[in-house]
């Protein structure tokens, strides 16, 4: 066995840079005066993120390199996944500039350096071989989003998400944890290569139910902390109490983090169900159907009820259900471009999810609540947010020339032109797939109809402070642009061999 | 499977019954010093589980962390805080709602156990002389490094985001 020494640890340079900026962060939280203002604390974070992404992609196209057993793994699978979470934390940490000012007692300086650890998670996740190192990078992610979530913590609703957030959170995370263990039990190893070996053996040899078992406590977790239906109860409560970064936050980033982990363990650990075809109780198509279940009822249910919400908060909550989705669809319906369509609809919904969010933001400042009506009369309130966000909804609901619509294009094509047996079950999902896609302008509309035709009651201008307004208009140049060019990402994904991101590091 | 009475099979069945038992006394109790007295006794059972396992180890730490380590802190936190005991009727919910989890909970059970059963075990036992504190020691300083590591980053936050949520103000 190797030794610590042997292993090239410079591969771990993105993860570095992030803790020694917590760190750094930390203690110079801790000798500053008390009353100082800490929003200059953007900064470091945003300097730490930007350093980490330059060494994602410096290390784009190498070949795949793992530490102690494939404790950490990097390939490019983890560092397209990074540079997503990169990405989307960096936009957070700048639209939170100044975003709290005037909030009394807020813990400002935590509140980045908690930002880094849970994307630090969220990393970890991403780029991990090992049951171990997935849960604990799970949990660091989701223990930092409990506290963001209930970091203001004088507001009765925020307090309500928190509870919920924490309860519900470990209770997915002890499905998982617990689903693991059935793993561990049945393999004797946590490394997901091993696991796959061993269990190819197990299926064969009468243990078949107990794998079966485990898949699907993992499913159970994993729909909660991806938020898909039916485990989508805590999310509206959780995004509408959360300050709205955070809420933006847990709808791309933790979101992404939860879909790495899923790839890999369905792909590497799992993958002898998925083959199967040994005569057993269950067939080697049911992880399939669960996931095409969990895919369908989450664009159902997050649709239907989207259509009756009033608050703009919980529309767009509901709205991240349905998008849960869609994102599921590529792993339920296999196909040749699982990897490329995940990452791209993941890339898209990004930049949407994040500049939504960061209009909304504005207005719940300005208006106190995030009421529908808040949004009457944006238009003329400020022409540029109202287009902007015209442009981040229309991507969400996939209208054509928006990240959202070739992202949305190119899941269905992949779903239809899949060689699964299951014909019928692909365009079952493709035809929910429309039609929710259909009923889901009417709500996107709701909004873009308040801010274009609706009289506003307040008629001054809108106030945008310089970090809204950068996220603001990066993300809607970045929605356009993979609309209109959407070669430029898909390039660069179809080009990776993504077959070895799932083999052993030879 | 024919059960044969010998000695690890009658402490196994005491110690577990201790366990689940300290378990449902937990929930059920209203005072929060009950609660803590009846989780170190489920915990402390579970740690003689361990020694019949061969775990000693294990248990050892078992008995060291949770039920004496957490246990105390548990009592220290319920000195220092205000805790007003409510002794009314905690039983307030629905009767659809536990009935409803009553039947989630049971088909969770009915399943898994069912799954166990229909599970032919090997009867081979492994050799746990191997299972020592160094090869332990060995493959969480070695190995599992970085989870390790990643372990303490996690605390720091946890401690972090408790002390964040729980202080009082002083600002003025």
């Amino acid at each position: 066995m190797n030794t610590l020494i042997d292993y090239d640890w410079t591969v771990m340079a993105p993860e570095l840079t992030i803790v020694v900026m917590a760190a750094f962060l930390s203690v110079i939280d801790l000798f500053l005066h008390p009353n100082k203002d800490r929003r200059l604390f953007m900064w470091p974070t945003l300097i730490g993120i930007v350093g980490a992404m330059c060494f994602v992609g410096m290390s784009w196209g190498k070949p795949a390199y793992q530490i102690l057993a494939d404790t950490y793994r990097v390939d490019d699978f983890a560092l397209a996944f990074k540079m997503i979470m990169l990405i989307g934390t960096a936009f957070i940490t700048v639209m939170s500039y100044g975003a709290f000012r005037k909030e009394k007692g807020f813990a400002e300086g935590e509140y980045y350096y908690l930002l880094l650890t849970a994307l630090l998670g969220g990393m970890v996740m991403a780029s991990s071989g090992d049951l171990i190192t997935l849960f604990v990078g799970l949990e660091l992610l989701s223990i930092s989003t409990y506290i963001l979530v209930g970091i203001r913590k004088r507001s009765v609703m925020t307090n309500e998400a928190a509870w919920k957030n924490v309860v519900l959170g470990g209770v997915a995370s002890g499905f998982i944890l617990y689903g693991m263990s059935f793993l561990y039990g049945l393999t004797g190893s946590t490394n997901l290569f091993t696991v796959r070996d061993r269990l190819g053996e197990a299926l064969t040899s009468g243990y078949d139910l107990y794998a079966w078992l485990a898949l699907f406590l993992i499913v159970f977790g994993f729909g909660f902390k991806v938020a898909a239906a039916p485990f989508h109860m805590w999310v509206p409560d959780v995004y509408q109490g959360a300050p709205t970064p955070i809420t933006a936050f847990l709808a791309a980033i933790s979101k992404t983090a939860a879909i790495a982990l899923i790839l890999r363990m369905f792909l590497i650990g799992f993958i002898p169900l998925f083959q199967g075809g040994r005569g057993t109780v269950l067939d080697e198509k049911t992880g399939g159907r669960v996931l095409l279940i969990l895919a369908g009822l989450s664009m159902i249910v997050g649709t239907v009820i989207a259509l009756r919400q009033q608050d703009a908060k919980r529309l767009l909550s509901y709205s991240s259900i349905a998008q849960a989705g869609v994102i599921l669809v590529p792993l339920a319906s296999w196909g040749p471009f699982l990897f490329p369509s995940t990452l791209y609809y993941l890339t898209g919904y990004l930049f949407s999810t994040v500049g939504a969010f960061s209009v909304l933001m504005l207005i719940e400042r300005e208006s106190r609540d995030s009421h529908l009506s808040s949004f009457a009369g944006l238009s003329r309130r400020s022409p540029f947010t109202a287009l902007a966000m015209t442009l981040f909804l229309l991507s969400l609901a996939g209208i054509p020339v928006t990240a959202g619509f070739f992202g949305k294009f190119y899941i269905l094509a992949n779903a239809v032109v899949t060689g699964s047996p299951e014909h019928w079950a692909m365009y079952l999902i493709a035809g929910i797939m429309l039609v929710t896609t259909v009923a889901s302008y009417f709500y996107y509309f709701a909004i873009i109809r308040m801010m274009y035709f609706r009289a506003s009651q307040v008629e001054e201008k809108l106030r945008i402070p310089v970090g809204a307004m950068i996220v603001i208009s990066v993300a809607a140049v970045a929605t356009l642009g993979l609309g209109l060019m959407p070669q430029l990402v898909v390039d660069i994904l179809g080009n990776v061999d993504w077959g070895a991101s799932l083999a052993p590091v030879k | 499977m024919a059960l044969s009475l010998s000695g690890e099979s009658i402490a196994f069945f005491v110690l577990s019954m201790m366990a689940i038992g300290g378990g449902i006394m937990m929930i059920n109790s209203t005072r929060v010093v009950h609660m803590v007295l009846a989780l170190a006794f489920s915990l402390l059972s579970i740690a003689g589980i361990y020694v019949l396992l061969h775990a000693e180890f294990l248990a050892v730490v078992q008995v060291l962390i949770y039920t004496g380590a957490i246990s105390i802190l548990m009592l220290f936190g319920i000195m220092l805080t205000k805790h007003k005991v409510d002794e009314e009727d905690g039983w307030s919910g629905r009767l659809g709602h536990s009935l409803l989890s009553f039947l989630g909970v049971g088909a969770l059970f009915a399943i898994v156990m069912g799954v166990i059963y229909r599970t032919p075990f090997a009867g081979k036992v492994a050799a746990t002389k191997s299972f020592t504190v160094e090869a332990l020691g060995k493959s969480v300083f070695k190995q599992y490094v970085i989870p390790f590591e990643l372990t303490s980053i996690l605390l720091l936050v946890a401690l972090v985001g408790a002390v964040i949520l729980a202080k009082k103000e002083a600002d003025s």
